[in-house]
């Protein structure tokens, strides 16, 4: 059997429906609390800030914990998508970032371990084709990615919502409601075993 | 030691972040600019007015193991009265995502509401657990995921109509430029299967590698095996179908014309030959998951439910287009080009509707009235890949 196959593009182009998010000098001189009301009252410019501002670690977050680009951007996405939908009922009093995380972290543990059983139900079907390579990662990436899988799900959210949004133990408790002795229990085993694994992977 | 460990945390950049950011971004504008205030009151139930004049019916013999031969009985009609419609998809009634393409390209639409454009598309398919799908547009065939990263790509002619094998999905199935050609799931292995083709969408057979229905260009429906090219039966050429469906099973293929339908089994045996005796033609149709019922769409402006051996009407209205079922078989969703609304029907308990309003304005590229209304290209799974 002949094929013609063509190179297979880098990514399916998208079809930009708005206005891109255009990178500006970041606006530190309005608070979260004046953003999320500018957002509500119909601020398009309010809502960029507040996106921009916290995206990245977001996304990160849902990186570091489900290790699949991909399903966390969906996990990211989601989550600002379901503060969207709730914007109009969020408590100004609160800050707005931890409400963030706990969507994300939150649904991110799921889908980690929905996969860990999904693996046990795809036998017969492609799961795996032939697929683009993943975009680049920074300096220290490889080696942090690679020694976090070491950790559970739950050991990957505390120790990347304490080193990664620099949340303190008690924040992290409020956020995946949980015993804050188990918290502090979690993050000291969590950071031990990437201690050790990044030992391990780069011994000097 | 510890402050490496750490260091190397607060340092960590993902991949691709200012990519995502700018997907995301898309996304996120497009449903903030969507939002609505929460509506003063609460939508109650939609009545259901049920008017006593009889219309002449049709009842179409059931897919699965039904006795040879149909009869005609009265139809009830049932009135729907559809409320206003929302004016944002906030969410889906039934678990699953929505597949659909039109001159916006195609997307899917999650069960939370939340929503994913694929590519400048003009046609997809799922595969079978909706873990992939596959997309055409003029030249090209590709299979995404679903996020739209493409997996596979190749160029053929006039490319359209791309299927699945089920339950597999290591086969797809699609036309091109009057030719029938089989790919593999991983995009190897593309191969003539046939010439001189109908531009109908071809058919697995469930359950059976790899046998495949067609049309040709003379009316005839044949059934091939898709890699050896064996010819396994056909009917005589005749009136062209509109469409070909194969029961759940396999066991019986349903072909349906414009004023009729027949059943085979799945040896080629006629079992059963309907004609509608309304003045409209079958112009959609589509068998529900667990292939006990079929929605049929008559002229563009009715559709029909049909299951155990009764029909009843879900839906009239003017400019009504396709069907799609929800993956547990609970809901209709009917796309309406003429009201610029998709409107889901609950078809098992207590009946209920919901239409949502605008869809040519969130799906499409700028332009508007019934033609640029998407296709529905299917609604899928809920045990599949990413949330459903």
């Amino acid at each position: 059997m002949s094929s013609s196959v063509e190179a297979v593009p880098a990514a399916a182009e998208s079809l930009t429906i708005g206005g891109e998010l255009r990178r500006r000098r970041p606006s530190r001189t309005r608070s979260e609390h004046a953003l999320i009301g500018g957002a509500l009252a119909g601020s398009e410019a309010d809502l960029a800030a507040l996106f921009r501002r916290f995206w990245p670690r977001a996304y990160r977050t849902a990186f570091l914990i489900v290790r699949d680009h991909a399903a966390a951007e969906d996990i990211a996405q989601e989550a600002f998508l379901a503060a969207i939908r709730r914007l109009d009922r969020f408590d100004r009093r609160r800050r707005f970032e931890p409400w963030l995380a706990a969507i994300v972290a939150n649904r991110a543990i799921d889908w980690t371990r929905a996969r860990a059983s999904r693996r046990e139900s795809t036998a017969g079907e492609i799961v795996e084709l032939a697929s683009p390579a993943d975009p680049p990662m920074g300096r220290y990436s490889q080696e942090v990615l690679a020694a976090i899988g070491a950790l559970s799900p739950e050991h990957r959210a505390v120790v990347v919502l304490r080193y990664v949004l620099e949340y303190s133990p008690g924040e992290i408790a409020r956020v995946l409601e949980l015993p804050r002795g188990t918290v502090n229990s979690r993050l000291r085993r969590g950071l031990d075993a990437l201690e050790a694994a990044l030992k391990e992977l780069d011994p000097r | 030691m510890k402050t490496s460990a750490t260091h190397r945390l607060r340092e960590f950049r993902a991949p691709d972040e200012a990519g995502a950011e700018q997907r995301a971004w898309t996304v996120v504008r497009t449903a903030y600019l969507e939002r609505e205030p929460a509506p003063a009151r609460r939508r109650a139930h939609p009545s259901l007015r049920l008017a006593t004049a009889p219309v002449a019916a049709l009842i179409l013999a059931g897919l699965l193991l039904s006795p040879a031969g149909a009869t005609v009985r009265r139809l009830i009609r049932h009135a729907l009265d559809v409320r206003p419609a929302a004016p944002a998809l906030t969410s889906l009634p039934a678990p699953g995502r929505i597949l659909l393409s039109g001159p916006g390209g195609s997307w899917t639409v999650a069960a939370d509401g939340s929503i994913r454009h694929l590519g400048a598309w003009q046609q997809a398919s799922w595969s079978p657990r909706g873990l992939f799908v596959a997309v055409s547009s003029g030249n090209r065939l590709a299979a995404v995921d679903p996020r739209g990263n493409v997996r596979w790509a190749i160029a053929r002619p006039s490319i359209s109509d791309p299927r699945w094998y089920t339950p597999s999905g290591y086969r797809v199935a699609y036309l091109s430029a009057g030719t029938l050609r089989v790919i593999a799931g991983d995009g190897t292995g593309d191969h003539l299967l046939a010439t001189g083709v109908a531009p109908v969408a071809p058919a697995w057979r469930p359950g059976h590698p790899y046998q495949l229905a067609y049309v040709t260009g003379r009316g005839r429906v044949v059934v091939r095996d898709g890699d050896t090219g064996e010819q396994l039966w056909s009917t005589r050429p005749g009136a062209r179908p509109r469409q070909l469906v194969w029961s759940t099973d396999g066991r019986r293929l349903m072909v349906l014309f414009a004023h009729g339908a027949r059943t085979y089994t799945a040896a080629g045996r006629l079992l059963t030959r309907i004609a509608w005796p309304l003045r409209e033609s079958v112009t959609g149709a589509a068998l529900s998951p667990d292939g006990a019922s079929l929605a049929l769409v008559l002229g563009h402006d009715q559709v029909l439910l049909v299951r155990a051996g009764a029909s009843r009407e879900l839906l009239a209205g003017v400019g009504v287009g396709d069907v799609s079922w929800s993956p547990d078989g609970r809901w209709l969703l009917v796309a309406w080009p003429a009201a610029d609304q998709w409107v889901f029907l609950r078809v098992t308990g207590a009946p209920h509707v919901t239409a949502v309003s605008r869809i040519t304005q969130r799906f499409s590229d700028g332009g508007d009235g019934p033609h640029a209304f998407p296709d529905l290209d299917g609604w899928c799974c809920t045990a599949a890949g990413t949330a459903g």
